[in-house]
This record gives C-alpha cells, sequence and structure tokens, in this order.
C-alpha cells in the first residue's frame, strides 16, 4: 500500500508550471472575501483558468476543457489548495456536476453548445433539485415541464438554491409525465437563467454569508410559464432518474478528498493562543485528549476521503463508500464541534478578527457548518439509506454506484 | 498512491483463509475457545511450518523479513477467523522486542527460535495496577550475584498459557531504569494461571525467587525503555490487523444475517433501525481498517508520524472492535449468544484485546502528549 500520491516527472513539471501562474494570477483579495468586488475578480481568474484548459482540464478540448490527464488534473487541484480556492475558483454546483452529466447524457450537439461556456469559465450554473415538497425525495418533484411545440413550458418552485452573487443558467430536474410510475417521469434542463417569468428570491440561512454549501445566502427559484428549448432536455425525456445517477453519485462523496487535516492544525494553532490561568491549555492532560479527539475524529474524515479519492482515481469499483464518507463527515463534524466547544470555551464562537479571534472567523463558520452541512447532497438520513442498498441489504437486488466517468 | 494489497499480499491472504477454511473451522475454533489451553499447539506448529511465524522476523535472523503490512495481511486473515493462539504476543510483539531491545548475540539466539514456533515467549509487563507505560512497572528484578531474582506478580498477561518464555519487565539498578529480563517459563518460581472471568488468554504470571543470569537482561539493564516503546509502535498495528479481521468478521455475518432471517414476511434488513446497526458496524470497521493500514504504511516506510499513526490506530480499533461486535449483535438478538454460531468469539475477543497493548484511553493519552508538537510532516500535496 502507499498512501501518498506519487508524481511522474511530467507531473512535477506540470506543478512548477501551475504554480508560478497561479501566484501570478491569484487575485489579492482584501476585506470581505464574498463581496461583490472579490467575486469578480474570482470570476475572471476563472476565465484565465478557463483559457489555459486548466479550469476543468480533464474536459474533451472539443467542448472547451483542457483534454488533460488525470494527472494534470490532481496537480491543479492541489495547487489552488495551496491557496485555498477551489476548481472553480466560486460556486458553480449546476457546471461541476451538470457538466459531468451532459458529459456523459448529452448528445453530441448538445456537448457543443452547452459544455463550452462552463468548461470555459464563462457562465455560472446552479443546479436546483430541491422542491418544497421534494427535499430528500427529489423523485416526487412538482416543478412540472410540458411540451408544447419545440418548447417546454415550466412551472413550479426550486428552493436552497445557489449563492449570493446569480447564475446564468438553472440546471434541474423536473416533472414530465404525470402518469407514468416513479423514476421514470422526470427530466434534466438546462435553462437559461434570464428567461421570462422566472423569479430569484433570497433566502437568509444560517451559514456564515458567501457561497456554497456553507452559505447563509441561498434562493427560492418560482418558474411562472417559463418557455425553454426543447433542445435544452438532456438524456431524453423522463429519462431524468438515469441522469441523476450520475449527478448524485458525484454529490455523494464518491469523489473523495485529497489534501491536510486542516481542522486539528487550526485547534492547534488557536489553542496555541489563547490566554492561560496558570497552566497553558496544552499543558493539561484533559485539553490535551479533547485535542486528541480531535484528531482521531478528522483522521478517519481524511482517511475515508484519501480512499474514495484513490477508488475513483484508480476506477476501483465503488459501492457504500461515497455515501459512507459524506454520512462519516456530517456526523462526525458535529462530534467535532461539541469537543472544539468544549476545548476552545467561546472563543470557538467568535468572529472577531479586529481583536479577540486570529483566525478569521474559521471556528465560528465551523460550529454553523456543523449544523448547516447536515442536508445538503442529501441528509444524513438519505446516506445510510443509500449505504444499506449498497451494502445489499436495502432491496432485494444490491445497488450499484452510479457511472461518473463516461 | 494505490491502497491496494500487492499481488504477493493478495495471494499470502488466500493461502491463509485456505488454511483457515481447512484447519480452523468455526466448529473448532468454538470448541478451543472453551478447552483448558485455550488454543491448538498443533495449529501453531502448522502456522509455523507454513512460515508464517517468521513474517516480523528480518530473513538474518530465520525469520521470512517481510513487511508490518505483510504480517498484518496475515494476522488479519487470523482475527478474521478469531484463530486463538500466541500468534501475534510471540511472532510480533516478542520477537519486536527482542530485536528492539536485544543485542546482537541475543537477536540470533532467540529469534530463530521464535520464528520456527521452537519458543514461544510472551511480555510479561501489566501489574495489579494495570497501565502499559513504563510507569506501571513496579516489579524489581534484584541483583544478587551475577544473577538477578525476581519477585512479583505480573497480571493480565495475555497468552502466558503455553509460553517456553516471558519477557519480564522489571525495574533494576541503581537509577531503577526499566529492564527485560527473558525468563524460562519452566524455572523454579515461575507458575501461571489462566484467569476465570469473560476472559481471553489472560493469565497471572507469579515469580517467586526466580533466578535469571545477567545474559537474560536484553540489551542493558535499566536501560529498555526507548526499545520497548519502539517495538510496541510498531507491534501495535499488527495486533490492530487481527482486531480489524474480527471486525469484518462481525460485519459479514451480520449482513448475511439481516438477509436471511425473516420478521413481520420480510428480510430484517428491510428495516432502517437494522439497516442503522449495518451502518455504524460498518464505519467502525473502515475506521480501523485505513488507521491501521495507515499506520503499518508509516512504519514500514519510515513515514514522518508513524508512532502517532500507531497510537491513533490502536485507540480508533479497539473501540471499533467493541462497537463493530455490539452493533453485530443488536442484528443477531438471541442468535447471536449462542455460543455454536461463534459471534460470541469476536465478543470475548473484542473484550480482551481492548486492553492488550494499550486501551483507547491510553493511546489517546499518549497522543494528546504528542499531538503538542507532532510534526504533521511535509504537506502532502508537495
Amino acid at each position: 500500500m502507499d498512501f501518498e500520491p506519487a508524481y511522474t516527472p511530467e507531473q512535477r513539471a506540470f506543478r512548477a508550471e501551475v504554480r508560478a501562474w497561479l501566484d501570478d494570477h491569484v487575485p489579492h483579495v482584501e476585506g470581505d472575501q464574498d463581496s461583490e468586488e472579490n467575486y469578480a475578480k474570482y470570476r475572471q481568474l476563472g476565465r484565465e483558468l478557463g483559457e489555459q484548459g486548466w479550469l476543468r482540464p480533464t474536459a474533451p478540448t472539443e467542448y472547451g476543457g483542457g483534454g488533460l490527464s488525470i494527472d494534470h488534473a490532481i496537480v491543479l487541484a492541489e495547487e489552488m489548495d495551496r491557496h485555498n480556492l477551489t476548481m472553480p475558483p466560486y460556486y458553480d454546483s449546476g457546471g461541476s456536476l451538470g457538466g459531468a452529466s451532459i458529459l456523459v447524457w448529452g448528445s453530441e450537439e448538445q456537448k457543443r453548445r452547452l459544455l463550452p461556456p462552463i468548461f470555459r469559465g464563462e457562465t455560472v450554473t446552479w443546479q436546483l433539485l430541491t422542491g418544497p415538497e421534494a427535499g430528500s425525495d427529489l423523485a416526487s418533484t412538482q416543478t412540472e415541464a410540458v411540451r408544447d411545440g419545440d418548447e417546454y413550458v415550466i412551472n413550479g418552485t426550486k428552493i436552497f438554491i445557489g449563492g449570493s452573487h446569480g447564475a446564468d443558467s438553472f440546471w434541474t430536474i423536473v416533472r414530465t409525465d404525470r402518469e407514468a410510475p416513479r423514476h421514470q417521469n422526470v427530466s434534466w434542463f438546462m435553462i437559461p437563467a434570464d428567461l421570462p417569468g422566472i423569479t430569484v428570491e433570497r433566502m437568509y440561512l444560517l451559514g456564515d454569508g458567501g457561497e456554497g454549501i456553507g452559505s447563509g445566502y441561498k434562493n427560492t427559484i418560482y418558474f411562472d410559464n417559463v418557455r425553454v428549448p426543447a433542445e435544452n432536455l438532456v438524456g431524453g425525456e423522463n429519462n431524468g432518474w438515469a441522469v441523476a445517477s450520475t449527478h448524485l453519485e458525484l454529490e455523494h462523496g464518491s469523489g473523495g478528498r485529497i489534501g491536510r487535516n486542516v481542522t486539528f492544525e487550526r485547534t492547534r494553532e488557536r489553542l496555541r493562543s489563547l490566554p492561560s490561568n496558570g497552566a497553558h491549555p496544552l499543558d493539561d492532560a484533559e485539553s490535551r485528549g479533547l485535542l486528541a479527539d480531535v484528531f482521531m475524529e478528522t483522521e478517519v474524515q481524511r482517511l475515508l476521503g484519501l480512499r474514495n479519492f484513490w477508488m475513483n482515481r484508480s476506477h476501483e469499483e465503488m459501492s457504500y463508500e461515497g455515501p459512507q464518507s459524506s454520512y462519516f463527515n456530517k456526523m462526525s463534524n458535529l462530534r467535532v464541534a461539541q469537543t472544539l466547544l468544549e476545548l476552545l470555551g467561546p472563543y470557538t464562537l467568535l468572529d472577531d478578527t479586529d481583536e479577540f479571534d486570529d483566525q478569521q472567523g474559521w471556528f465560528a463558520s465551523f460550529q454553523r457548518n456543523a449544523i448547516v452541512q447536515l442536508h445538503p447532497g442529501g441528509t444524513a438520513d438519505i446516506q445510510k439509506v443509500i449505504m444499506a442498498r449498497r451494502i445489499g441489504i436495502g432491496r432485494e437486488v444490491r445497488e450499484r454506484a452510479g457511472k461518473t466517468v463516461e | 498512491m494505490d491502497l491496494s494489497l500487492t499481488e504477493e499480499q493478495q495471494l499470502l491472504k488466500q493461502s491463509v483463509e485456505d488454511f483457515v477454511a481447512r484447519e480452523a473451522t468455526r466448529e473448532e475454533v468454538v470448541e478451543l475457545a472453551e478447552s483448558d489451553l485455550g488454543f491448538s499447539p498443533e495449529h501453531y506448529t502448522r502456522v509455523a511450518e507454513l512460515g508464517w511465524l517468521g513474517a516480523a522476523v528480518p530473513e538474518r535472523y530465520g525469520g521470512a523479513g517481510m513487511g508490518l503490512t505483510d504480517a498484518a495481511v496475515l494476522f488479519e486473515a487470523f482475527g478474521y477467523a478469531a484463530l486463538p493462539g500466541p500468534f501475534v504476543s510471540s511472532a510480533v510483539v516478542s520477537a519486536l522486542i527482542v530485536e528492539e531491545a536485544g543485542s546482537e548475540e541475543q537477536r540470533a539466539a532467540l529469534l530463530p527460535r521464535l520464528a520456527t514456533g521452537q519458543a514461544i515467549a510472551v511480555l510479561a509487563l501489566t501489574e495489579a495496577a494495570y497501565g502499559w507505560g513504563a510507569e506501571g512497572v513496579h516489579m524489581r528484578a534484584h541483583a544478587s550475584g551475577d544473577d538477578y531474582v525476581l519477585d512479583g506478580v505480573k497480571l493480565f498477561v495475555h497468552d502466558a498459557i503455553g509460553a517456553t518464555h516471558f519477557i519480564v519487565a522489571a525495574r533494576s539498578g541503581d537509577g531503577a531504569g526499566l529492564s527485560l529480563l527473558v525468563v524460562d517459563a519452566s524455572a523454579p518460581g515461575v507458575s501461571v494461571r489462566r484467569l476465570d472471568g469473560f476472559t481471553g488468554s489472560e493469565c497471572v504470571v507469579r515469580f517467586e525467587g526466580v533466578r535469571a543470569p545477567a545474559s537474560a537482561v536484553l540489551g542493558e539493564a535499566g536501560g529498555a525503555e526507548a526499545a520497548l516503546e519502539r517495538a510496541l509502535a510498531r507491534a501495535t498495528p499488527v495486533l490492530c490487523a487481527y482486531q480489524v479481521g474480527g471486525a469484518q468478521a462481525a460485519f459479514d455475518m451480520a449482513v448475511a444475517y439481516s438477509r436471511e432471517r425473516r420478521q413481520f414476511g420480510q428480510p430484517i434488513g428491510r428495516f432502517q433501525h437494522v439497516q442503522n446497526h449495518i451502518i455504524q458496524l460498518v464505519n467502525h470497521v473502515d475506521a480501523s481498517r485505513w488507521t491501521t493500514y495507515e499506520a503499518l504504511w508509516r512504519l514500514d516506510e519510515g513515514k514522518n508520524g508513524a508512532e502517532v499513526a500507531s497510537h491513533l490506530a490502536k485507540a480508533v480499533t479497539s473501540e471499533g472492535f467493541v462497537q463493530a461486535v455490539n452493533f453485530s449483535h443488536e442484528v443477531h438478538a438471541g442468535v447471536g449468544v449462542m455460543h455454536e454460531y461463534g459471534l460470541t468469539l469476536y465478543t470475548q475477543l473484542s473484550r480482551s484485546l481492548y486492553h492488550q497493548l494499550g486501551s483507547p484511553r491510553w493511546h489517546r493519552r499518549r497522543l494528546g502528549d504528542l499531538l503538542v508538537d507532532h510534526d504533521m510532516g511535509p504537506d502532502p500535496l508537495e
């Protein structure tokens, strides 16, 4: 076994190139990370990465991707991580997951039309899954598309969507047949966000503001007789559940993760700078024990993510591992959050960079996100349902993992 | 990065599984657990003949010179079968202690005998005031002429029944530092009794005026602490692999049972409460498995943080094995507590091995101390 990535000479050379390029191009941002001004800088970085073919490195060049190997993609993701950035460097859920789905399920014409703007960083796409009536029970979505000539007319509502800076397109699943059996009645659409009849209304949530999963800003999207060209239906009418298997597999953690144990390192750093009454917390046996608890939880999280990363990249057949990692992280972070309440005391709640917090609000975010992250990508309970099916006990026939690569 | 077993490891795993299926069926293992000795000397001899006892012993001392990961693959398969015997205690723990603490002469004399099964040596460290650190060792080895005289009681000594030698931890010399003495189990004044209770191989070993020559001291008298720590850091994740095997068996039994057992007109695996037991169970199995094998990799490859990883593995795996078995019992209900069914073999093992080489609480304590200044190593991305 080898728990470390081994880099080829080619990867090393590529890393040097990427590192130098990123040092030149990653914008300097000040103040609120999520301000409009800073967001514009990250979008610009995305476009520049797109020109390099680095934004979606493994996607085929004919669709605007980089046509690079997985080895290159790993290096790019890692080098972005050094700057505390992801690829892409902004929230683009529909671009990442929808793009992957279109690559597997789209027609040639759709791939040529829909993918380049995503892969070149020209547009931002939100995924729209949850509805007021259909959260975990995604297949029961009441948002409906009815065919009318060369168009579909869409009506309904999706909630908990996107972030604070708007999107160009929506990638969404809707019902296309009222009579057909469950799972044979849904379809996917790529919908331009500026079509008449679309209304976006902000929701205010527990998250710490900004973009992404822990965002304090989500949106409700209303569709009122929105006319979408039929050519934007992806994967065939009423074939949406098959398309969803690709999408959901990626969302359920099958991609894995490689990287440092940031939570532990931050915790130790914060502990080190805490004022003390006599014996410093780091010299106190009980505090050390709690620090060890944080380490044990987060190392298991890291190792399950590493295992999934390896399985995914080396095309090992996966079963329950994706939802396992997702479920474990959700529950483990709740435990870690409670340990931090004890270990760091009220300091763990602070976002008070000016005076009492030397971690830029990182721990306050952790406390909020431990709660917020219980539901995105499927609730903890849904992850368990999927695990049971994959283990082969939930149903008569053992369920197989969804297809994530063409 | 490659988290799969090598081809050689897969072959080894297959051979061990074949051996176990042939020579140690579940019925036999259940019977062995009830026997006076608690294990089969024939099994021990057969495993020695197959060359597996020498897994963790370097070739120049008559071993197979495998890596710790290879040894772990072997002992995980033993754990899966709940195969009882002083395999890990003698061929791994004691062998590594001799390798780390012994002189060249002592290594050459002892290791080949451990690797071939001619000798079975087990560590006698813990005492009535139970603890796995050097601080738990109070027994004295008094100098008497050229000899040492041992007086005292070692408690919760695993696999002492059937042992030919004990590696006794005792305090000797002016500074009262830690010494390790190799004592013949048949020496006058040594007595062994298996402890009754919900126990496995735990014994009390008494030393009453037992004389051991100065040559019995591994390395330097009073200076064995660091070598003992090194040896235990290496041996611990191999024991963890045995636990991982047991936890995996508890999982496989629970899955199989939840599919075949029908209640209320359907397999009980359809019930979400039952599914939840199995999900918690597999999470414990996988947390144990990956912390264990990462520690083994760090040790084999001389990576940074091996000691921390070893403590982490035992803390996670001892807890994981107990929890895995508990959840398996929740799935099995009444059937699970029938001796003949076999789950209780793992139940008992999970309790005994919880303590062997240190409980989660002890390892958590060591982790806490080490983590304060632990160098997390080079960025994995470099």
